[in-house]
């Protein structure tokens, strides 16, 4: 019998590689302390200033007799129960209720069902019912329960900043009408929005006031509408049907991502990842893009181009396609915009070849924040490609064309608006900077804001010798979208229905009530507004029927947009492409500047969300900040310019890194900004990316973050309305000033084991092991790969647990179709009631979050300017010889009859060996009480708020609207105890409970049936790349997925048996375009086309 | 010689004495709290804002124990009452008895009734009544005979061992389902049987007829 290694062998030190950090890359010693210790140093030492680990003791030993003393008053406390006094139709106390509803977004209407107890929204999944999203949901959907529970929520009507009522307001409002007249001084500003009801309220106010002028601002909404209706003309929009594309080339378009993409167009996408058997029909996708985006990540094959060069490089490739196809429009578009082609010409040349062999098959993205050129060119390549009414089909928009912001600023500015109206919104802060709209709204002599929070656009900074300013006439707070009746459009344009879970909880308005009141109707207590619409849309023969119907499902049945023909309109792209020829120029001394949404804040929007604040970015992992993030090349640049040895943008182990300075030239309005920078690999050389969003003045706690400093940094003063995407022609110097940044990448590394945590193969490969003899050793190819090819059989010391119970749970992630979105981590901290800690925390790696999404960079030979990327979400394995199990002194983490390792919180008394044991490294344990108290410590501006306030009695600074968020049927954890996923024990149970309630009486033994619930992670997936059930089950789709070929489970050498598995990666590049995978991002750097382009054989090591 | 203690230590056995003695009275009060029923709460028999006699209305008057905690079969919560279902009744039988003026009060403001809780297991314990009463086990097991109380007291212990007597062992415990609200219940005795022999009977019966297995050591069972 050869003998055991128990240390993972060192990673060898060629080939291809798979590595977290450029400090793992290069094996630094701050990299070192991360993984060999389950937490960094010091972060289990008590910092809490001047009270030292001795004072804490001896206090702790002081107030351990003083409760000694008062034994005899350790009395429970009464409670009381309270019933109803008349019983609430379908309320059962204790007991969830489910409603339809659905979330309004600038892209439409997410299908959504909410949990509700005793009245109190929850948690909030996708509606199952809707054939768009199918039960799946987003990050945003998830966390928006907490904003509905924000306690720095606009609680108040102000007048002037004062606080006003109601009827103050509708009297002031009434006045204002009765002298509008025609409407010509009256002007509103709202958010994009694809509600019915506000479109007919808007034409009803137009027909009584003809001369209202009605605009709207998105800070990120792109100009796909303005492109389509140049192209396909007036009102369309188009449609890509993803699904039926086998291959996709994405051009800067994130539609897989939260910025521009849907559950839906997801969904298509990854259904044709699931690849299952030597049949299977894969899509491939291309992806050119500035710097990793979650699209990028599941390229299979990438090209870096800076964003000011996407539309020469679509010239490019139209000129290919075009020469090809004998395309006269796309020839004549090629002809009218003169590109300089710097771009790897094998690499347009075979993804062009690709996209012609599959006509009528492929698809073209262009992002939508690109120009209307770009995206019209987009069109063109389409339309060549014969994907018109294929795969790129056409709708009609409902809305009515509105102004722009800019239209209105010239309005105000020659004051033509007496009255104003912002909906939503919060044009101070983001609006474009040349258009100074902080005096353009002090212009107009009455503002009247609807708003969630009192921001930026309601009210001036705070300082310290006066008190903030108002900065509009009326603010009036807005109801949560959980509060108030509406609907929407979803993405394939059926209608839904948005329905109150609980009355408004600070008297809140929504925007449809202000409109209505607007257009001269009383405020509605209830549905009639949007009855009336639905009336109009469904001319129901029965509507009592029907309007309940429509509440229940949440959307209106068949009512889903009809697809319109697509015709190019040839004259009119030739037209624009001459108007419009003139490209952005390279420049090779200066730099390019990306202004985009942000992974978790969209445009600033959920700035005071702490979830979304403390989940780490799927690609660059920070939280709670924003950075400028640069290519490694631009790193070692600047820092050899500035004399430093460590490249810019490389944190110490403290996480500090140097700010730079980023100078906008003239012709981009001379911005300038100092942030902290961040290295991106896989970024173009010298394209620098600022997420937006960040840097709020007038925020709640959240946004305002720790005592020391806000959150991030404010990118909005450097855009202007020309470069509202990106800016060229940047100058950048290193500062000397030292920012930490809160970067989980390197939390939990795991030793060498990137490769073995995830593994890949090419297609090809594939089909190879899915078509071999079972048995065979091919078919164990994904099985063996990394130190599982060589370890001897396991054998355990310890005995195995009883699995005596029928169901055995167990759980499947598909790396094939994970985009590493994180949506899973929000939804688990939205089902399990898991705090967040803060910056300072999570510095510390005291983060939480029950599943981390680990993204790994795979590149050969040490490369980091083009790295392949993989994202893995790790939970608790739930191993059946589990390690943590065995180290407990207190037996608080045992293993259940159904195959689960539980966790009894109350048993734990905190020694943390089982963390320690752990090989997964995925406890968490609570070092304070993050649910009781105000973690982000800015109460009192005393160094021992917060977390370290010595605190026994008094309330200790959790806000009680978050106490309602809270899940009643998850333990709020306290400090001192360890806690992991549980499998979702909740819904676990809750199901065994059923079972064994619907066998009463009977001979029936109990059973759960197949799907017949999952786990908060595999239920929001909008890829289904995670699978939750009952493996003893034949029906139930996590057994069916487990028999995959491309299954394998962590550390089998350890012999630990995980109860997740996970599903190999699969890429699916051309055989062709192989030698050219990585390529040249501008003309600064030489073409490499000797790398090879994808591990095909494993490394076996040993 | 100099001394070799200081002065002070003059003090030292009387400290120590009485020291100890605090120490000795603090343990003694301790377990004397903690480890007796007491602690458990058997007993607390606490008064209600109306006087509510489950005598009379379980006992006497033989109303099912669902007819007011109605939703014991379907939720983990068993509830009590509202206000309306008092008034179902009370609308026309005793109508002025000054008793039920609470009632009528709430009735009339729609403020409800706040009635104090006497069963309350820790925030931890997730107990649910469905799962429970739906396989043979009975009301009484857990809260007496309370068709017995003119005032409902805490009468067993509600421990964990005390849960997991009852987890290991059920079928000392199970009846048929339709005998589960009926507190006086007992095993059917054959000739020569004890009772405890005819309860053995009959709950291993149920027990394999009906698939009976509670989480015994499953700690998810309960804690979540």
């Amino acid at each position: 019998m050869s003998k055991r290694v128990f240390h993972h062998p060192p990673e060898s030190e060629t080939g291809r590689k798979y590595w977290r950090s450029l400090g793992q890359l290069e094996n630094r010693p701050e990299f070192r302390e991360w993984l060999e210790r389950e937490f960094p140093q010091g972060a289990a030492e008590f910092k809490g200033g001047e009270v030292s680990r001795r004072n804490f003791l001896q206090l702790m030993g002081a107030s351990a007799a003083l409760a000694g003393l008062s034994l005899a008053s350790c009395r429970r406390e009464l409670k009381h129960l309270v019933p109803f006094t008349k019983g609430v139709e379908w309320s059962i106390p204790g007991k969830a209720l489910f409603f339809a509803t659905s979330m309004p977004t600038r892209r439409g209407a997410q299908p959504l069902v909410v949990a509700t107890y005793d009245g109190r929204p929850t948690k909030v999944e996708g509606n199952p019912l809707h054939p768009a999203v199918k039960g799946a949901s987003t990050t945003w959907a998830q966390s928006s329960i907490l904003d509905l529970y924000d306690p720095d929520r606009s609680r108040d009507f102000l007048h002037m900043g004062e606080k006003s009522d109601e009827a103050s307001f509708i009297k002031a409002l009434e006045e204002i009408l009765a002298k509008a007249g025609d409407g010509s001084g009256i002007a509103f500003l709202v958010e994009r929005n694809a509600s019915p009801t506000r479109e007919r309220l808007r034409a009803e106010i137009e027909k009584k006031y003809p001369k209202v002028s009605w605009s709207v601002y998105e800070p990120a909404g792109g100009v796909a509408a303005d492109a389509a209706r140049v192209a396909f003309g007036e009102g369309m929009l188009t449609i890509p049907q993803i699904e039926k594309a086998d291959v996709i080339m994405a051009v800067d378009s994130d539609f897989l991502g939260n910025a521009e993409g849907d559950v839906e167009g997801i969904r298509q996408f990854t259904a044709r990842r699931k690849v299952d058997g030597p049949e299977s029909r894969m899509n491939r996708l291309y992806v050119v893009e500035s710097h990793y985006t979650v699209t990028g990540t599941m390229a299979d094959h990438r090209l870096r181009v800076a964003a000011s060069q996407t539309t020469a490089f679509l010239v490019a490739l139209a000129d290919q396609i075009g020469k090809a196809t004998n395309d006269a429009i796309l020839n004549g578009l090629v002809q009218a915009v003169h590109a300089s082609n710097p771009f790897n010409a094998e690499w347009v040349k075979q993804s062009a070849a690709d996209l012609i062999a599959n006509k009528g098959r492929s698809l073209v993205l262009v992002g939508e924040r690109q120009s209307v050129l770009a995206q019209v060119i987009g069109h063109a390549i389409n339309a060549a490609l014969g994907n018109l009414g294929k795969t790129v089909l056409g709708r009609r928009e409902i809305a009515k064309p509105a102004r722009k912001i800019e239209d209105l600023a010239a309005d105000i500015e020659a004051k033509k608006v007496q009255t104003l109206f912002i909906l939503g919104g919060n044009p101070v802060y983001n609006a474009p900077a040349d258009l100074q709209w902080v005096k353009k709204q002090g212009l107009v002599p009455t503002v009247i804001r609807l708003g969630l929070h009192e921001d930026e656009t309601t009210k001036s900074e705070e300082t310290t010798d006066i008190e903030s300013r108002p900065r509009v006439k009326w603010h009036v707070p807005v109801a949560h979208y959980l509060e108030a009746w509406g609907d929407g459009l979803a993405s394939d344009g059926s209608y839904t229905s948005t329905q109150p879970m609980i009355l408004p909880l600070y008297g809140g308005w929504s925007e449809v009530d202000l409109l209505a009141v607007i257009a001269g109707q009383k405020k509605p207590g209830g549905p009639e507004l949007v009855q009336e619409t639905f009336r109009a849309i469904a001319k129901p023969s029965d509507f009592t029927a029907e309007w309940s119907k429509f509440l229940h499902d949440g959307f209106l049945d068949k009512s889903a947009a009809k697809a319109e023909a697509l015709t190019l309109n040839g004259s009119a792209v030739a037209q624009y492409s001459v108007k419009n020829a003139a490209l952005p120029a390279i420049e090779d001394d200066k730099y390019e500047v990306i202004f985009a949404t942000d992974n978790k804040l969209d445009d600033g929007r959920h700035a005071n969300n702490g979830w979304l604040q403390e989940l780490p970015d799927p690609i660059t992992k920070q939280t709670w900040d924003n950075a400028a993030l640069i290519s490694p090349k631009l790193a070692k640049e600047l820092a050899k310019n500035a004399g430093l040895e460590d490249p810019v943008g490389q944190y110490d182990r403290h996480m500090f890194v140097n700010k730079i300075e980023i100078q906008l030239s003239e012709k981009d309005g001379g911005g300038k900004i100092s942030l902290p920078a961040l290295i991106s690999p896989g970024a173009a050389d010298n394209s620098i990316r600022i997420t937006l969003g960040y840097g709020r003045t007038v925020v709640g706690r959240v946004g305002r973050g720790m005592a020391d400093g806000g959150t991030g940094f404010n990118a909005y003063p450097l855009r202007t309305t020309a470069n509202s995407y990106f800016a060229t022609g940047a100058t950048v110097s290193v500062t000397e000033e030292r920012y930490t940044v809160a970067v989980t990448q390197e939390h939990g590394t795991l030793e060498g084991r990137g490769a073995d945590f995830t593994r890949e193969a090419n297609f090809e490969k594939y089909k190879v092991v899915a078509a071999a003899a079972e048995g065979s050793e091919e078919k164990e190819y994904f099985k063996k790969m990394g130190m599982d090819s060589h370890t001897p059989p396991n054998i355990s010391l310890y005995g195995h647990p009883e699995l005596t119970d029928p169901h055995q749970w167990a759980m499947t992630v598909d790396l094939n179709t994970c985009t590493g979105c994180s949506a899973c981590m929000i939804a688990c901290q939205s089902e399990n009631n898991i705090p967040i800690v803060g910056k300072d925390q999570v510095l510390d790696n005291r983060e939480m979050h029950w599943m981390r999404t680990d993204r790994y960079f795979a590149s050969e030979n040490d490369d980091m300017t083009d790295p392949e990327v993989v994202s893995q979400p790790l939970m608790c394995q739930h191993c059946e010889y589990a390690p943590c199990e065995t180290v407990c002194p207190v037996n608080a983490t045992v293993h259940s009859d159904d195959g689960v390792n539980v966790m009894a919180y109350n048993r734990c008394i905190g020694t943390r060996y089982c963390a320690n044991n752990c090989p997964f490294k995925v406890r968490r344990f609570n070092f304070f009480d993050y649910n009781q108290r105000d973690v982000l410590g800015h109460k009192t501006g005393h160094p021992f708020s917060g977390l370290y306030k010595w605190n026994l009695l008094q309330d200790k600074g959790t806000a009680e609207t978050l106490k309602m968020q809270k899940n009643p049927n998850v333990t709020v954890r306290m400090r001192g105890v360890m806690e992991k996923c549980t499998f979702c024990i909740q819904r676990i149970q809750e199901a065994k409970i059923a079972a064994k309630v619907h066998s009463r009486d009977s001979d029936a033994v109990p059973k759960v049936p197949a799907n017949a619930f999952t786990s908060a992670c595999a239920q929001v997936c909008p890829t289904s790349s995670i699978t939750f059930g009952d493996k003893n089950n034949p029906d139930s789709d996590v057994s069916r997925v487990l028999k995959s070929e491309r299954g394998y489970r962590l550390l089998e050498y350890l012999n630990v048996s995980p109860r997740v598995t996970y599903l190999a990666r699969v890429r699916n590049p051309t055989r062709k375009c192989r030698t050219i995978r990585s390529s040249v991002p501008s003309s600064k750097t030489p073409v490499n086309p000797t790398r090879k382009p994808h591990r095909t054989e494993v490394t076996r090591n040993g | 010689m100099a001394n070799i203690f200081p002065r002070g230590s003059n003090w030292l056995p009387i400290k120590l004495t009485i020291i100890s003695s605090f120490v000795s009275i603090a343990i003694i009060a301790g377990v004397w709290y903690y480890f007796t029923p007491k602690y458990t709460r058997v007993g607390y028999q606490p008064s209600q804002p109306v006087p509510f006699p489950h005598d009379i209305h379980a006992g006497q008057l033989g109303m099912d124990c669902r007819y007011c905690h109605s939703f014991v079969e379907v939720a983990a919560h068993s509830n009590v009452p509202t206000t309306q279902v008092c008034m179902n009744c009370h609308s026309q039988v005793q109508k002025d008895n000054p008793k039920l003026k609470p009632v009528v009060e709430s009735w009339q403001t729609g403020k409800p009734i706040e009635w104090v809780q006497i069963h309350k297991t820790p925030d931890f314990v997730y107990f649910n009544h469905s799962v429970h009463v739906n396989r043979g086990v009975s009301c009484v097991e857990c809260h007496g005979k309370v068709n017995e109380m003119p005032v409902v007291y805490h009468a067993k212990s509600h421990s964990m061992k005390w849960c997991l007597e009852c987890h290991r062992e059920p079928e000392l415990h199970l009846r048929p389902v339709d005998q589960v609200t009926n507190l006086d219940w007992t095993a059917p005795q054959n000739a020569g049987e004890s009772p405890e022999d005819a309860q053995l009977r009959v709950g291993l019966a149920i027990k394999a007829k009906e698939h009976v297995t509670p989480p015994d050591k499953n700690c998810f069972g309960c804690h979540r």
